[in-house]
Order: structure tokens, then sequence, then C-alpha cells
């Protein structure tokens, strides 16, 4: 009797492991089988060297915006306004080159600056009035949507078209180099370079331990000695950076800065990080995890692109993942 | 070692509602491990907060080696090397990061010259620091994984990785059990021979007391009535009479209900994640039955655990002569069984609301028209009840918040009174109720059982339990220990068993 009950015990220790491992494994398990079925039923058009850079180029911006949000809610912050400043940063970025013909170089150094600049007004009302993040940022984006499109004049800014004021631009073309920046390898690269970095800043220093430890515990951080109200801040300003480059890409690669361009990224960059959040029981926004989120968002959308499936199902397909994947993370959670 | 003194020269605090302490003296020195007990509000954790930094608008001075020192906040608490580990160890930990970096967080932040974090040196350090104290946990597990033991040990490393002369246990094995509780003992003993370390250990559980410390400090309401020796010959019912004092009397005189026939009935009743136990119990009608036991013992996992609210493992439970199941707190109220919870700001009232809303959340059908509010009939029902209960409002429209906390519990009680329960489930009805409002809560308890109904009285303030109560159980880590018939008890009878005590009370 003894014995039985011992062996059904570890029976269930033993279930109970397994499905834990599932769960945390859960996003890259169905990333890898993705692939599978997607080569079996589609052979070398899907699985080509051209359509897996496809792929990465695909997910590119989705991740960049991802990685912004990632080390925004690493100390348990949110910003439901980081893409309509990123369409604000694509609008200073190719109204600098075009309208005032600065070098590209600089106009992308311009770009962070002033992003951050206006990444100063999040920080003003989530540190210094104490209006909870979500609210905050609710309302930014309102003020982005008006203070981009008042500085562009209502239209998009494009090659051939004249300046608000109607005084002609400076530059009549966009260069290669500004082009290459939206198409493989660089936008890839450049995708790769911000992964790499926030998961060396999250992973690898004490001021990536001390926002993670805010954002599991603040009080216990607080008491710790961690300067939590300066970690919030350090957290917003590398996203703003990443909100920047990420409105830099959207740009290179539309040609072009398109009214609202990059609002629609929001959502799924979200989606990136919470996918990503359990991969591999990190339990917390993480870099890596939401590289993996991305993939699997844009994996998804390229092989059943390719399977022939209408695009106005993609969504709901998408949105189907992200559920699945949010399930994986707080199932199994202990009653409160 | 060079032993180092913690003084406090009397130590005043004062807060609205809430017993405060009046010159209190208190001295600690390195190398002891000394136990403060007293009853519920007698101020022990005011003490503590204080000590620890988080009650800063005290009066008086405190010392250290002779040097008079400041402690006005947490962090200045603990550059003197005073650390607490409260019972609630999730407020001081980070349940998303690794124990090793739970451990060396303060030490992290110390650190200032280096900004890469070497993760082959942080997790060697904590193991270190785990490995001098014996305690055994992989220093790469998430801290949300681990027990809640194991989470008490990490906070105490957390404490030893950085200045920790005197270490303060909040209740440590209250949620503990009792091999858990073995090993927190050794591992406090172990501290005390390899560390120079003060270790100041409060605690309900007198024979734990007597078991480890070598001198107790006894508080009751806000003072610091003795401090002595503890020797083989101190007996668990001295420190209890010290705790309880002679003064210490409610007076409340029950009236008369005659009981009637067993109306509800408990048996085998365990869940609440292993905190109840086997639990059997039966209420008759008109009948008031307490439930004693002290902080931690399980007597508001039982009440919500009979409620629906917590997850039953095993038991039944009989209704009038007829099983039934309470699977979530919506069968229960089915049942017409209520629960007045503990924590009634989170659990209770809505606070944001007004009492006449509150008054008649419970069952806002019956003033319903065609699911419809009548306006007429909830104010009737809201100045009925406040005139009964003699709730203490300007208006039935006041906001709930702002009414003291005695009268939020009235409006709680009242919330029930009008859905016209058959059986009262009470948990600790009166913490943090006045003199004058414990009265009239009695009263109305006592005034529910005249008219045939029953209630369940959990509290660890046993002089209520005797005042209002027919018959008591007394539970001790989710088990009941005895059953005793109030009218032939006293408060030494129930302290005897809810400490733990197997033995007969002599």
């Amino acid at each position: 009797m003894q014995a039985t009950l011992g062996n059904s015990a570890r029976g269930g220790e033993n279930a109970r492991r397994v499905l834990r491992f599932l769960l945390d494994w859960a996003a890259i398990i169905t990333l890898v089988l993705c692939f599978i079925i997607f080569t079996l039923v589609k052979g070398s058009s899907f699985m080509s060297e051209n359509n897996m850079i496809n792929i990465l180029r695909a997910m590119s911006i989705t991740t960049v915006f991802g990685i912004a949000a990632t080390v925004t809610m690493a100390p348990d912050g949110f910003d439901m306004s980081a893409c309509t400043l990123a369409s604000c940063s694509s609008y200073v970025f190719v109204s600098m080159y075009l309208w005032y013909g600065l070098p590209l170089w600089l106009c992308i150094v311009v770009t962070i600056g002033v992003t951050l600049i206006m990444y100063q007004l999040t920080m003003f009302l989530i540190l210094v009035c104490k209006i909870p993040d979500m609210l905050a940022t609710c309302a930014l984006m309102f003020v982005h949507q008006g203070l981009g499109q008042w500085y562009i004049g209502g239209g998009a800014v494009s090659t051939g078209m004249r300046l608000p004021n109607g005084s002609a631009p400076a530059r009549t073309a966009l260069s290669d180099s500004f082009s290459a920046i939206g198409r493989a390898p660089w936008i890839i690269i450049i995708m790769l370079a911000c992964v790499l970095l926030a998961y060396i800043f999250l992973e690898y220093t004490k001021h990536g331990r001390f926002i993670y430890a805010m954002g599991g515990n603040r009080q216990a951080a607080k008491l710790s000695g961690i300067n939590i109200k300066g970690y919030r801040y350090l957290a917003g300003m590398i996203t703003a950076v990443f909100i920047a480059v990420g409105g830099i890409l959207v740009a290179s690669r539309g040609s072009s800065a398109q009214v609202m361009g990059a609002d629609n990224y929001l959502m799924q960059s979200l989606a990136a990080v919470f996918v990503g959040r359990s991969v591999g029981g990190a339990e917390k926004p993480n870099a890596l995890g939401t590289l993996v989120g991305a993939m699997l968002v844009s994996t998804l959308e390229n092989g059943l692109t390719i399977l022939a499936v209408p695009y106005y199902m993609l969504p709901a397909v998408k949105g189907a993942v992200l559920a699945l994947a949010l399930i994986a993370a707080y199932a199994g959670k202990r009653e409160q | 070692m060079d032993k180092l003194t913690l003084e406090a020269r009397n130590v005043s605090i004062e807060f609205p509602g809430v017993k405060a302490l009046t010159d209190v003296s208190f001295q600690v020195s390195t190398g002891e491990i000394r136990a403060v007990v007293g009853a519920n509000g007698a101020g022990k954790s005011t003490l503590m907060k204080i000590l620890s930094g988080v009650n800063p608008d005290y009066k008086g001075q405190i010392y250290l080696n002779g040097n008079p020192i400041e402690l006005r906040t947490a962090m200045a608490a603990k550059r003197h090397g005073i650390q607490i580990v409260y019972q609630e160890v999730d407020t001081a930990l980070v349940p998303t990061l690794s124990v090793a970096e739970n451990v060396l967080l303060s030490n992290m932040v110390m650190d200032v010259r280096n900004p890469i974090v070497r993760w082959n040196r942080l997790r060697r350090e904590a193991r270190a620091i785990l490995e001098r104290l014996h305690i055994n946990v992989n220093v790469r597990r998430l801290v949300q994984n681990l027990t809640l033991a194991q989470k008490q040990m990490v906070l105490i490393a957390k404490a030893i990785a950085s200045k920790c002369s005197f270490l303060i246990l909040d209740e440590p094995t209250a949620p503990l059990s009792d091999t858990e509780t073995a090993e927190l003992f050794r591992l406090v003993k172990h501290l005390q021979a390899t560390e120079n370390i003060a270790i100041i250990f409060i605690s309900h559980r007198i024979n734990e007391v007597t078991q480890i410390c070598e001198r107790y400090t006894v508080m009751r309401n806000g003072e610091i009535v003795d401090t002595s020796p503890i020797t083989p010959n101190t007996t668990t019912r001295e420190i209890v009479e010290k705790m309880l004092g002679r003064t210490f009397e409610e007076i409340f005189t029950k009236d008369k209900v005659t009981i009637g026939e067993k109306v509800f009935e408990v048996s085998h009743l365990s869940g609440a994640d292993g905190k109840v136990n086997d639990v059997s119990f039966y209420v008759r009608k008109g009948e008031i039955v307490g439930i004693a036991g002290l902080v931690g013992a399980g007597k508001s996992e039982l009440c919500k655990t009979i409620f629906g609210a917590y997850r039953r493992t095993a038991g039944t439970l009989t209704l009038n002569g007829k099983p039934i199941r309470i699977d979530n707190p919506t069968h229960a109220v089915k049942h017409r069984i209520a629960l007045v919870p503990e924590e009634r700001r989170k659990e209770g009232v809505l606070v944001n609301e007004n009492v006449t809303f509150n008054l008649s959340a419970a069952c806002l059908g019956k003033f319903c028209t065609a699911s419809f509010i009548n306006r007429g009939k909830t104010d009737a029902n809201a100045r009925n009840y406040v005139q009964n209960l003699g709730i203490a409002t300007p208006s039935i429209r006041q906001v709930v918040k702002n009414l003291s906390g005695g009268n939020q519990q009235k409006v709680v009680v009242g919330k029930w009174l009008a859905a016209d329960c058959d059986l009262y489930i009470f948990d600790e009805p009166t913490k943090g109720v006045d003199v004058g409002a414990k009265q009239d809560i009695f009263r109305l308890i006592n005034d529910i059982t005249k008219q045939g109904n029953s209630a369940i009285y959990a509290s660890c303030e046993n002089a209520e339990l005797l005042s209002i109560t027919d018959r008591i159980y007394v539970l001790y880590d989710g088990r009941v220990m005895a059953e005793l018939i109030t009218a032939n008890t006293n408060e030494d009878e129930i302290m005897h068993y809810a400490v733990g005590s197997n033995t007969m009370y002599a």
C-alpha cells in the first residue's frame, strides 16, 4: 500500500515535470512544428534560403518594437504609445533627409535625439505625475498622433512632395544607403543587433537585473537599496532608442514616412513579448523570448500565405497563437 | 568578535485606532536568541517595525553600543545591521529572479564598480553563503518555484549576506510544518553558534519559545511587562499567564438562547492547500460555536474551506441532515450560509460604494422590480439596519471607506443579515474594532441566534470566545485539538491546546 502510494505520487510528480517542460518550451516547440509541417506540405517553396530571408525580414520591425516593449515591461511598465511615437520618429527621419538634406548618419542621430526628448513627456506623466503606465500612454497615443501630423502638415513625407510651408525639399530622391537600411541583409542585422544589445543589457549587467528585480517585486527591490525611479527612467530611455530605430526601419522599408505608418505594429510587438515571456521558464519579458515570439508570428504568416490561406484570415490565426501562448504561460498557476 | 548591543530606551508610538507603545525599553545583545511574546495587539510587531525602520514616527531613543542611532527608514536599519524576516516572505523576495540574485541583491547594489554580472561568480558566492548556513536550495531556481519554507531560508540567507547583527524573525514558524520548523530551528542555532548575531524570535507558539530561546520578553497592551531567562523550570502556563495578565477582562453578558437540533455538520474536512486537516465538528440550532487557535492555526482557512472559497480535498458537509456540496461560494450562499470575512476592506465591503448599496449587495434580487433596483426598498433596508446595528454614519449615502473600522464591520454584518441566512460564519469579526463596537457586534450575533439561526465564530481573542460562544473547538496546525464547553473552560485551557500541547489540561 505504502509503495503504490509512493509510486503514484512520483508518477504525478513526473507528469507535472513533463507538463511544465512542455509549457516552458511551448513557443519553441510550436515554431519547430510549424517549420516541419510547412516543409512537409510545401517543400522547397517554404524551406528555401530566399523564403527564410523573407521570414527574417518580415519579422524584423516587429522584433525591434518587441524589444522596446520588453525593456519597458521588464520593470513592470507598459507603453501603449510606443508605435505612435515611432510614427513620429519616422516623420522626423524622412523629413530631415528629404526636406533639410542632412547626411544619413545625422538624420539617424537627430531622430534618436528627438524620440528621447519626446519620451521625457512619457516619463514625466509616469514618474512625476504618478499616472499608471497604461493610462498615461493611452493619452499620449493621441498626443503623438496630433503632434506628428502637425509637424508633417497632415500628409505623408515622401519624395517629390513639398514642405508644408510650400518651399522645395532639399533632396528629391532617396539614396541607395537610405533604402538599404530597410532591405536584407541590413534590416536583419539591425534587428539581431537590437536583440543582442537588449539581451546583454538585461541578462549580463547589474542594471538589467535591478530592472527585473523591480519588475518582480517593487517593494523588495526598493528595500534592497535599488533606486527604482532611476531604473524606470533608464528603462524608458532605452525603450525610446529602440522605438526610434523601429521608426527608422519602418520609414526606410516604406521609402517614405506614411501617416501613422508604424501605429499598427503595437499589437504584434506586444504579442511577441507575451509569447516570449514564458520561453525556457524565464517567466519575465526577455529579449530572446521576444525574438522567438516574433519569429513564430512571422513564420505562421509566411507559411499560411504560401498555403494560400486568405490574407483576411491571418489575424484570426495570429490571435489564436497568442491565446495559446498565454494559456501556456498562465495554465498551471496555483489558485490564489 | 565584539559583542554588539541594541537598546531602545523609553520608546513610544501612537497611531489612531491601534494600540500604541508606551515607554518601552528593550535591550538585546549578539550571541543570544531572544523571544518576544504577547497576545494579539500587544505591540510586538509595532516594536519590531520600529527597530527595522518601518515605523519612523516613534519617540524615544535607540542606541547601538551606547551610541544613539536613528532608525527612521528601512535602509537606515539595514545599515546598522538590523534585518527583519516577515511572516509574509513574498513581500521581500523577487519571485521572477533566481535564488542567487535574491540572496545577493543588496550586495549587488552596494558593489558600484562592476556593471557586468558575472553569473558564475554570483552563483558561487550565493552557493557559499547557503552552504555556510547548511541550506540546501539550488541557486539557479526561480524563487517563485520554491516552497514557503525554502523562501524563508533564502530570505534569512539574504539577511546574512549583507551586514546582519540583529535578525528579527517575525512569527517564522506560523506557516511551517513540523519538519520545516525543526529545520528552521537548526538554522537558528547554527547562526547563533557561528555568527556574531542576536536573533529576536517572535512567536505565538510558547512551546517553541521554550525550546530554542534563552530569554523571553513579554509584552502586553503596548508595554513590556517582563523579561526573564528560560530555565528548565519555565512552564508554558507561566508565560501564558504573563501574556494575558489578570486585568484583561471583557464584559459581555450573553442572553440565553434555547439550543436545538444539529443543523450543520462537517466531517473529516481537509483542504486549503493542507492548512485544514481532517476537521470534524457540528453546529446546533441557535448555537454559537467558537473556533479558537493562534494566528496561523488555520481558522480563516477552515472558514473559507467550508464556504467553498478554498479548495476542499476531503470531507463532507451536512446541512439539516442532508449531505450538501459546496464547491464555491455561490453554492454556499444558495444553502443560506454567509461568511463575514476577516479582511473586510479586501473581501467584505465595497469600500467605494455607499452604505445603502453595501447593505443590499448580498441580496439585490430582493430589492428589484423586474431587474431594476427599487431605490425606495434599498433605502428602507439601509435605514432599518443603520438604526438596528447602530452604524454611525452621517447618511445612508455615505461612502463606506469613510466610516471607522467598527462601523465598516457592522456594514458587513448587516449586509448578510439582510440576506436572511441560516448559518453565519464570522472570521475575526472584531479585528481592529474598538471596545464599544465590539459590544454592538456581540449583541448582533447574539440576536441572530435568538431568531433560531446559528453561528460559527472564529477568533484568536480567547476572552471574546468565552463571552460569546456556547462551545469551542481549538485548532492547532489545521487540526482540532479539543472540543470545550464554554461554561466549563477558561483562557488557560484554550491556550493550553492552542499552543499544540498533546496532553490533557489538568
